[in-house]
Order: structure tokens, then C-alpha cells, then sequence
């Protein structure tokens, strides 16, 4: 039905729409870029924006939905948005997304909607984060959010460790169901990796920001500086203080460092100290913001996943000549082809099929060279995968800085401090998939605290299941 | 009237349910009725409702039907009605309770009108009050505070059908729709008849504080103050005196364990980080207590804390000197040695630091020793080891303290560590003050004098630390140091603090900060502190 009324008001056939072309979405010129922390990619226009929308041809069973990890009704909100109906296509979204603005910017399309969109069998798929972005961009421009309804309330207390996307969503999902919700943050600022770590030019600030506010603003209550197992237990929490359930979401934050000579010389970070110091303490402006940044000339970044990715352009845009070190081939990388596309465009070295094996350091402890050996790809194993194999052939390269994007584990300050919830021996908290109930009674988990190091949305999506179980938990 | 109806009027008059049903059926296919049929066929309905119907379940059922159809009649008769409620006893009040309010914000206006004219009539007020219990528009919250008054009416039975009233209508209204004024006045009035003198009115009003506390409609200093009454209704405060009345107890009983939440507001968890005294130790060196009750209630000995004093500083690491956790208070010492620690020393009492974190690191190293500990501090390190030395001195082990500092007026705080120590030496390179030298002459003669030395702890300057360590290492005495690496989260995200130990990378914020000093990578230590050197200058020209 809405298929046909679709066809008659656009005026368009299934057939034309698949002939449209691809809205590219500009990019700023990386000479410029490369000179600043503005985001690189500008946005839709609303003609790109309405374009783009024409090119979905409203699949009656949309992959793209079974696509998305929290499941947004993707053709509805792309028919609003071709209809200019803005303000009602971020409505769309939200009703299974709170964070579109920051979703629609750094969720892997390329790995989930958009890779198994009905048009992209053919041809480019529909540009659906581009588009979420737009609605969303639309509806900050415009002040078209409208606060949710809070039922009255429930009498009941959640508290939310972490204030990453994962303790966002949870605190969001359980305060529209009417609970009290008391979100505990170790740091000084909300938003997790959002803050600490995805740069500032694909994420601006002041979208998690107004996240932020929106939450204040529907009742969820924020404590800042308050790490969970040190200053308040979680049987503190559930005994002492009256909370009827936990959600922890703390994160993986526990940086992997290399075991090769020289990984504590100076000028040696991991990627999280290094994010963390530009980022949350605002190091690129030093010394107005006291925090100090050893920034060498030579950067070299290790790892080619999304992290390494935004640190490298990170370091450029700090001055540097960077360059990459991976032991895979780029085919492996594992950063998203958008991320990895848009770092090569910034004048960055690359060296594929290169493993550190040392850092040189000077008499001072200072790293003053990288020692790499060059590796080779095996034939696909019976998994496909090709393996780096050890050539025996080494070269050296004067850096000043090693910043190690190797990925990281899970936080332990939570299992660390009580022995009822368990781990895994890769220590993540082990929950019940259906409710993310972890081994001790009343608490739950989610996010990268539950997988290692994911996704924004996956652990929002992981978020959601705890809200329901948490809900169904305490009111049962 | 047309005969039709008059023909229903009669069979609604005889007392036989048989015609009365028969009336009925005849009621609920009648159309196009004119006003005063309504009124008619109303006046005679609502005569069901006074019926007896004791041992005669059909009555109540006729009732009902009859409810229907005036209710299908709409608001041409709701005058009537109001008239008729006024005089009503109590099972047919209930009846045109139910009808007149189904009629929603029309009957509003009449009701308050009837309200005000029967001032004086206590009976008629009862009455009235009970129709309000079951409306469902939000705009019946519109009389609420005129009707409300007569709640402190010397008549019980009026006041408890206020407060009962006021009661349902919390739980049947959507609670954003009680503005701030009406929640004030409904929480002060019926928290004043908490202790009426009739325990019915005691009874209504602490289970409508109940029923607002349950829809949320009470601010945290409200639900403080009926935490309060509730446990002194069930004698569980100081008093122990509890209400005689069995059926206010219930009530309480019933809601006080929904208020064991008191933090119900995060003020609960906000810390002000205050300055509360300030003392010069020595030169660029002070004494802080800060407020911070939360930290205070989880410190042990060896912790310290992450302080970030402004919106634009860094986050530093400090030791804790001590803590109070009585008055929520810690302390720590601050040593001015660049931007960020001298902006601290700048700041005065009554001032507040931006952010404090912790209690962060481990507990030191402490169990009962059978041979002595000796517990070294240098500079700020002084005040670390403080806490240490009494938990060691209160597991029963022999303590004693060794102070260094360059000279007399660098020495600080020893007469609070002679408070926790069983002898205390002090050095100092010029001799200004106790022993010429260092502080590791002072643990050899300690070593030399004592029956056994099983424990040191070391904190200060790394090279002080270190040159303790090589003394204890060749000897075999166990010895653990507190790490001051240069640190960012202090919580074990970003291995900024990494130490080697024993050849292995150990985060010095998490796993720390103290750890077994021989086996710690010093040098490394060292050159990792002056990592930052230049940039630290260029930090300190700028203030
Ligand atoms: C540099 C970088 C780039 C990334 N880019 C992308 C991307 O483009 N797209 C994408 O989808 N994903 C990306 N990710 C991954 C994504 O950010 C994470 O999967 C996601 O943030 C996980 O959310 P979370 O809420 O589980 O944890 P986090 O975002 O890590 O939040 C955890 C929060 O808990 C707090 N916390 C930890 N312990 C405690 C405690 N004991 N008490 C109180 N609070 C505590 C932390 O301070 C933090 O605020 C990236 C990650 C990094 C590091
Ligand atoms: C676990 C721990 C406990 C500490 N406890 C205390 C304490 O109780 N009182 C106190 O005054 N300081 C303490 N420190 C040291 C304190 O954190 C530093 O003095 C502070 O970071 C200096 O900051 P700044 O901006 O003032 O100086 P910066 O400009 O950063 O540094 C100036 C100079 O101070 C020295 N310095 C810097 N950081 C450290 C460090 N981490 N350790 C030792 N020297 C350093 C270096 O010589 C440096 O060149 C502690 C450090 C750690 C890790
Ligand atoms: S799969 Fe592609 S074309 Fe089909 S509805 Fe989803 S976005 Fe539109
Ligand atoms: S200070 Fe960041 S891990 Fe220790």
C-alpha cells in the first residue's frame, strides 16, 4: 500500500529510482582539513539529502533492517525524509535510536544496513548513515526534538556505571519506562569513548553534548568522578544505597601494549593515553589546558583498525609526518573502508606487512627509532584467512613517537572488586545473552565491558536487551 | 412526558425486580429522549441506588444498569444529580459518585458550586467529597486546593474523606499533572493530620503520603520528613512509641520500606572538594583537608587520589596523608613543582578543587610483623606513609619512622608521625636537625640496632627510594616504594603510569602504587618522569 502511494507521489518507478545516482557526501579538501580538528565529512544538503532518499525503492522485506543491530525502521524514515517531512524522519529513528547524530556519523554502515541493502546489489547502496545524519542534524538545527513522556514513577533505582554509549542508552531506555536512574562516571565528562576517543573531526563535542542535556533533561541523573568498585561497591550500591539493579557498561579501557623492547620508552602511548590527552584533556591546546602532549615529528601509529585510524589523523593534524605500521596487508585492516579511505587521503605513510619488533631508544629513554620486520601473507587457511608470516627480513626508521593502536580489554575494576561477577579468561563479564544478567543477582552488563572493544551500536543494541531484563527484573 | 416513558416510570417504581428489569430494558432501547424525560427517568433510576439489597445480589446489578443509563443520559441531568447526592447515604453515594463524574470536566463547575453553598452542611460536604474520588479528567485537580481546606474541619469523617479522596485521585491522575503548589499542599496537609487526634484521619493521611510518594510526587526533603513520621508511627525511631492505632501502623508499615531509598537525589553523591584548612609546612610545601565524604568513608593506608583543580588543568596524582571519615574529610600534602601544583598551592580555604577522584591504587602492603618495620619518607612522602605506620603500629608490629629532608626548615610533618610510629629519626643532609645525612644511614643503624628489621616501606624522591632499596636488597629485607609515575586517568585506561617490575609492565596507578622495590626498574622510572620536561617549562612560563 504505501508502496504504491510511494511510486504515485515521487512519481518515480522502482526501475527509475535504481537508475538514480549516488549522493557522495563531500568531504572537506584534506590540504585543508588536515589543518584543523573541523568535521572531515560536511553533511547532505536538503536536495542531496531528498535525492538520496529517492534512491531507496522501499523494499516490502528490508534487509537493511534485519541489517541494523537496534533495528530502525529504515524505509520509513528514508520515505520521511524524501517527502521533507525532517523533523518526523528523526522522530522515525529515535523511537529505536536516542543517539542518531552520533550513530548516523561513526556506525560501520559498510558492515551492517547499507551491506545488505536491496540496492546495492546492483549498485552504491542507498547512503543510509548519511541520511540518518541529516534527520538528525536537522532535527539539532531545528529544536524539533520533542521530550518523551516519563510514566509516572516506577519507585524503583537503576544505577548505570559507565556513561559511555552503552550506560547512555540503558539510563535512556529505563528512565522513559519510568524508573529512577542514577548514571556514575569516572571521569569528569560524559560520553565515554565518545569523548575520550573518536576524534573530534568525525564527531564533534557538541553532539554528545546535547545527548547529554536531553538526558538531564527527561530526569537522568549524572555523577561525575565516581569509579564504581572503588568509592561505592556494587553491594553498596544494591544494599546501602537502594538501587534495585546495576547495569554496568565500563567499557573496554584497558589498553593492550606490545611485548617487544622499548614499549615504556618516552614517547611511547598507547592510543587511549594518547586520545585521552588530546581529547578529554584538550592537550592540542596546550599550554592553555595544562595537559602536556610529547609530540614528536616522526609519529608512527601501530595497527590499522578504526583506532589507529583516528589516531594517525589524529597526529597529523598535531603536525606530525605519520605513518602506519600494520603486519597485515590493507586488505585486512580492520578499520571501516570509510575510515581507512579517509586517512589515506590525508598525506599519511603507509606500512603494510610490518611488524615492530623493537622501539630504539636514545640514553635518555627516548624511542629514536622503530625496528620492523617484514612479513608476508600465507595461502588462506580452511577459515580464508591469511596469516602474517615472519620473513626474516628487518628494516629500522627514525620515529620520535609510537603510538600503539592494538585494541583493548575489557576493564577489570568491576570483577576486579567483586568476585560475584565473573569473567571469562579474556576477562570479559560473562552474561545471559537473552537478559545480559551477569553471575551476581541484580547486576547487569553491557556494551564493550561484555564483548571487548565493538561498536556504538552494538552496544546500544546490547544496552536495550538489559533495559528489558532490567525492567521486567525489578518490577517482577 | 410521553406515555412511554411514564409507562417505564412505573414499572421503575414497583419493587418487583422483574418489572424493574423489564423497565430497564426498556430504558437502554429508548432514542431520542427529550431533557426533562432525562430528568424524570433519572429522578426515578437513581431510586435504585437506595434500594436494600441486602441478601438480593439482583439489586446490585439493577443498580448498575441504572448507573449505565444515566450515564448515557449526559450532563442535562447532572444538576439533579448533585441534588440528589447531597442528601445521600452511603450505598447510593457511591452510585451517583460513579455517575456524576463519568461526565467528566462538565460536572466540575456544578460540584464546586454546590460545595460552596453547602458550606455549612458537613454531611452534604462528606458526600460530595466522595463523588471527587472518581473522576478521571485532570481538570478535577482544579478544586482540589478550595476542597482541601475542609480537611482540618473538626468533623473526622469530612476530614478523613478529603484526605481519602485527594488519595484515589493521586493514584487515578496523571502525576505531571499535579503542579508544584498542589503537591506542597496536599503533602502539608495531610502530613499534618498525621497526628490528628482520630486515627481514621491518621490512617487516610499517611497512606495518601504513601500513594504520593509512590507516584513521585514528593521532593527529597518531603520523603526525609515522612521517612521520618512513618518510623516514629511504627516506633522505630528514638521514641519508641509507636501509634496505638493498628490501622495507621499498616499504612506505615506498608510504605516506610519504599523510602529506605533516602538518596533518592545525587546531591547524596556530590562532593564540594573544599578546601577546609590550609597550613604552610614549609617553604612552597602545604597541608590540605578537603572535604570529600565519599572518598573519606573507602580510604585505606598507601591510595591516593586523582585532582584535577580546574576546568583547564591536568589531572594530578597525591598521595593521602589522612583522612576523617566522621566529617568526610582527607588530607593531603602539596608540594608546589610545577604549573598545575603551584596553581593548587595558590588556591585558599573555602576554595574548591574542579574534580577529585579515588580512592584509586591499592592498599599498602600492612599485616602484623614479628620484627620491625621501618617506614622511610622524604618530601611529600612524609605524609604518605603516615596512614601506613598506623595500620602496621595497629596489627601490633614494632614501627619506626625515618624522616629526611635537606634541612631543618624542609622537615615536615614529623610530630604527626611520631603519633603513629614507637620512635621516630630524623635527618638531615646539613645536620640542621636530628642525624648528618641520609636517610638510608639511618636505616642501616636501625638494622644495626633493632633484633630484626622485617618490613620497609620508602616514599620520596625516586633516588631516595632507590638507594633504600639497594641498602635492603643485598640483605634480603623486604621493602616496597610507592611509585609516582607520571599519570593521566589514574584508574588503568591509558598506561601512561607503566612501571616495569621484574621485567614485566605493570600499570603503576592500578596494580600500585607501591610495589616490591627490588624488583622495580628505577632508572626506567626516572627517565619516564622527565618524559614531559620541556613541555612542563613551557607550562610554567605561562602562568
Ligand atoms: C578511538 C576509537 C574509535 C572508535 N571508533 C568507532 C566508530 O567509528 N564506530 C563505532 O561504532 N565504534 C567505534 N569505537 C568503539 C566504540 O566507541 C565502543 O564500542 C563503544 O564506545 C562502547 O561503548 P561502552 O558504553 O560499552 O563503553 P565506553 O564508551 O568505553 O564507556 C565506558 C565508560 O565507563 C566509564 N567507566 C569505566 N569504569 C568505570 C567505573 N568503574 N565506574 C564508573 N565509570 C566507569 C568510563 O570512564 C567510560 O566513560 C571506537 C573506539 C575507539 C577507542
Ligand atoms: C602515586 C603518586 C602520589 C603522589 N603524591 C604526591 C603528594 O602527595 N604530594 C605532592 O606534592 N605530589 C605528589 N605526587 C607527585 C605529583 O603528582 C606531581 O608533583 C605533580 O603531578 C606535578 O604536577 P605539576 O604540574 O605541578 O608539575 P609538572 O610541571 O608536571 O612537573 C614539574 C616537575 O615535578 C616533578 N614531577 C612531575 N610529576 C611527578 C611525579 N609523578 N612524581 C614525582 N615528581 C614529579 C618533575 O621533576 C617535573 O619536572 C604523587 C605522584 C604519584 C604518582
Ligand atoms: S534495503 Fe536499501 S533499498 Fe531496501 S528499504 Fe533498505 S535502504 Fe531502502
Ligand atoms: S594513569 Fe592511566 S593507566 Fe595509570
Amino acid at each position: 500500500m504505501s508502496d504504491k502511494s510511494a511510486k504515485k507521489r515521487a512519481g518515480l518507478s522502482n526501475k527509475e529510482r535504481m537508475a538514480l545516482s549516488f549522493q557522495e557526501m563531500s568531504l572537506l579538501a584534506p590540504e585543508e582539513r588536515i589543518q584543523n580538528f573541523e568535521e572531515v565529512p560536511v553533511g547532505y544538503s536538503l536536495e542531496e539529502a531528498i535525492a538520496e532518499a529517492k534512491r531507496c525503492i522501499q523494499c516490502k522485506k528490508p534487509d537493511c533492517v534485519d541489517g541494523c543491530p537496534v533495528g530502525i525502521d529504515i524505509p520509513a524514515f528514508i520515505k520521511l525524509i524524501e517527502n521533507g517531512d525532517m523533523a518526523d524522519a528523526a522522530k522515525k529513528i529515535r523511537e529505536k535510536n536516542f543517539l542518531p547524530a552520533a550513530c548516523g556519523r561513526v556506525c560501520p554502515q559498510d558492515k551492517q544496513c547499507q551491506a545488505v541493502c536491496v540496492v546495492g546489489k546492483k549498485k552504491e547502496p542507498v547512503g543510509i548513515g548519511s541520511l540518518e545524519r541529516y534527520a538528525a542534524d536537522y532535527e539539532r538545527q531545528h529544536g524539533t526534538l520533542e521530550l518523551p513522556e516519563i510514566p509516572a514513577a516506577t519507585g524503583k533505582r537503576i544505577a548505570i556505571v559507565g556513561a559511555g554509549p552503552a550506560g547512555l542508552t540503558c539510563a535512556y531506555e529505563l528512565r522513559i519506562r519510568g524508573h529512577e536512574v542514577v548514571v556514575f562516571e569516572a571521569f569528569h565528562r560524559a560520553g565515554g569513548v565518545l569523548v575520550y576517543g573518536i576524534p573530534r573531526f568525525r564527531l564533534p563535542m557538541d553532539i554528545i553534548d546535547e545527548d547529554i542535556e536531553f538526558l538531564e533533561k527527561i530526569g537522568v541523573q549524572f555523577v561525575y568522578n565516581m569509579i564504581i568498585g572503588k568509592i561505592l561497591s556494587l553491594d553498596d550500591l544494591l544494599e546501602q544505597e537502594g538501587f534495585d539493579a546495576v547495569f554496568v557498561a565500563s567499557g573496554a579501557g584497558l589498553p593492550k601494549m606490545l611485548d617487544v623492547p622499548g614499549v615504556n620508552a618516552n614517547g611511547v602511548y598507547s592510543a587511549n593515553e594518547y586520545l585521552t590527552r588530546v581529547y578529554l584533556m584538550q592537550a592540542d591546546k596546550f599550554p592553555e589546558y595544562s595537559t602536556p602532549l610529547y609530540q614528536g615529528k616522526k609519529v608512527a601509529v601501530i595497527g590499522a583498525g578504526n583506532t589507529a585510524m583516528d589516531v594517525l589523523r589524529t597526529a597529523k593534524r598535531l603536525g606530525a609526518e605519520t605513518t602506519c605500521y600494520y603486519r597485515r596487508s590493507r586488505e585486512e585492516a580492520p578499520a571501516r573502508t570509510e575510515e581507512l579511505e579517509h586517512a589515506e587521503q590525508e598525506f599519511l605513510n603507509w606500512h603494510w606487512l610490518a611488524n615492530p619488533v623493537e622501539f630504539i631508544v636514545d640514553e635518555n629513554n627516548f624511542v629514536k627509532q622503530i625496528k620492523c620486520e617484514k612479513m608476508e601473507l600465507s595461502d588462506p587457511d580452511t577459515s580464508g584467512r591469511r596469516k602474517p608470516l615472519p620473513t626474516g627480513k628487518y628494516f629500522t626508521e627514525d620515529v620520535d613517537t609510537v603510538i600503539l593502536s592494538l585494541g583493548c580489554d575489557v576493564n577489570p575494576m568491576i570483577p576486579a572488586t567483586d568476585k560475584g561477577v565473573k569473567t571469562n579468561k579474556w576477562g570479559i563479564i560473562i552474561v545471559d545473552e537473552e537478559t545480559c544478567q551477569t553471575t551476581k543477582r541484580g547486576v547487569f552488563a553491557g556494551g564493550d565491558a561484555i564483548t571487548g572493544g565493538a561498536t556504538v551500536i552494538l552496544a546500544m543494541g546490547q544496552a536495550k536487551t538489559a533495559a528489558k531484563a532490567i525492567d521486567q527484573y525489578v518490577l517482577g | 412526558m410521553s406515555k412511554k416513558i411514564n409507562l417505564i416510570i412505573n414499572k421503575l417504581k414497583s419493587e418487583d425486580e422483574e418489572s424493574i428489569s423489564l423497565a430497564l430494558n426498556e430504558t437502554e432501547q429508548l432514542t431520542d429522549i427529550t431533557d426533562d424525560d432525562k430528568i424524570a427517568l433519572t429522578s426515578n433510576l437513581t431510586q435504585l441506588f437506595y434500594q436494600d439489597h441486602v441478601g438480593m445480589s439482583e439489586m446490585i446489578s439493577l443498580a448498575n444498569r441504572a448507573e449505565k443509563q444515566i450515564t448515557r443520559f449526559g450532563s442535562v441531568v447532572i444538576p439533579f444529580l448533585i441534588d440528589e447526592l447531597v442528601n445521600a447515604d452511603a450505598e447510593s453515594c457511591a452510585h451517583l459518585g460513579r455517575v456524576i463524574a463519568v461526565n467528566g470536566a462538565n460536572a466540575i463547575a456544578p460540584l464546586l458550586d454546590t460545595w460552596n453553598k453547602k458550606r455549612s452542611d458537613q454531611y452534604a460536604l462528606i458526600n460530595l467529597t466522595q463523588a471527587l474520588a472518581y473522576f478521571r479528567t485532570p481538570e478535577i485537580l482544579q478544586t482540589l486546593p478550595e476542597i482541601l481546606v475542609a480537611a482540618d474541619s473538626s468533623n473526622y469523617q469530612l476530614s478523613s474523606n478529603v484526605i481519602n479522596a485527594t488519595g484515589k485521585l493521586v493514584v487515578r491522575i496523571d502525576p505531571n499533572q499535579f503542579d508544584e503548589a498542589l503537591r506542597l499542599q496536599i503533602f502539608n496537609i495531610s502530613f499534618s493530620h498525621l497526628t490528628d487526634s482520630h486515627s481514621l484521619v491518621r490512617m487516610q493521611a499517611a497512606r495518601t503520603l504513601g500513594k504520593l510518594m509512590g507516584k513521585g510526587l514528593l521532593t527529597n526533603t518531603q520523603k526525609e520528613d515522612l521517612r521520618t513520621a512513618y518510623s516514629a508511627i511504627l516506633g522505630k525511631d528514638d521514641n519508641h512509641d509507636w501509634d496505638d492505632a493498628y490501622i495507621v501502623r499498616r499504612e506505615a508499615k506498608r510504605y516506610l520500606p519504599r523510602l529506605k531509598t533516602t538518596p533518592t537525589s545525587v546531591t547524596h553523591y556530590q562532593q564540594s572538594f573544599k578546601i577546609i584548612s590550609k597550613k604552610e609546612l614549609c617553604p612552597k610545601t602545604f597541608h590540605y583537608v578537603i572535604e570529600a565524604p565519599l572518598i573519606a568513608r573507602k580510604l585505606q593506608a598507601g591510595q591516593f587520589i586523582m585532582i584535577r583543580p580546574h576546568e583547564l588543568s591536568e589531572r594530578i596524582p597525591l598521595s593521602i596523608c589522612g583522612w576523617d571519615s566522621e566529617k568526610g574529610h582527607i588530607e593531603v600534602v602539596i608540594m608546589s613543582a610545577g604549573k598545575t601544583s603551584i596553581q593548587m598551592n595558590n588556591l585558599s580555604v573555602g576554595d574548591c578543587f574542579k574534580d577529585v577522584v579515588g580512592p584509586l591504587g591499592q592498599r599498602s602492603h600492612v599485616r602484623h610483623y614479628r620484627g620491625t618495620c621501618v617506614v622511610i619518607g622524604g618530601g611529600f612522602g612524609t605524609g604518605a606513609i603516615i596512614p601506613t605506620a598506623r595500620d602496621l603500629k595497629a596489627l601490633g608490629s614494632r614501627v619506626i619512622g625515618v624522616v629526611g629532608a635537606r634541612s631543618k626548615d624542609l622537615l615536615i610533618l614529623v610530630d604527626e608521625l611520631k603519633a603513629v610510629c614507637d620512635e621516630v629519626i630524623v635527618t638531615t643532609n646539613d645536620g640542621s636537625a636530628g642525624t648528618q645525612g641520609f636517610v638510608t644511614n639511618a636505616l642501616e643503624q636501625i638494622i644495626k640496632d633493632e633484633r630484626r628489621v622485617s618490613h620497609v616501606l620508602a616514599i620520596g624522591p625516586v633516588p631516595m627510594m632507590q638507594a633504600v632499596c639497594e641498602l635492603t636488597r643485598p640483605i634480603g629485607i623486604e621493602t616496597m616504594v610507592s611509585l609516582n609515575a607520571l599519570m593521566v586517568d589514574g584508574t588503568g585506561m591509558c598506561g601512561a603510569c607503566r612501571v616495569s617490575i621484574d621485567g614485566e609492565t605493570k600499570f603503576a596507578c592500578f596494580h600500585g602504587p607501591d610495589f616490591d622495590g627490588h624488583k622495580v626498574d628505577f632508572d626506567q622510572l626516572t627517565k619516564r618522569q622527565k618524559m614531559f620536561v620541556a613541555e612542563e617549562k613551557q607550562a610554567l612560563e605561562t602562568l
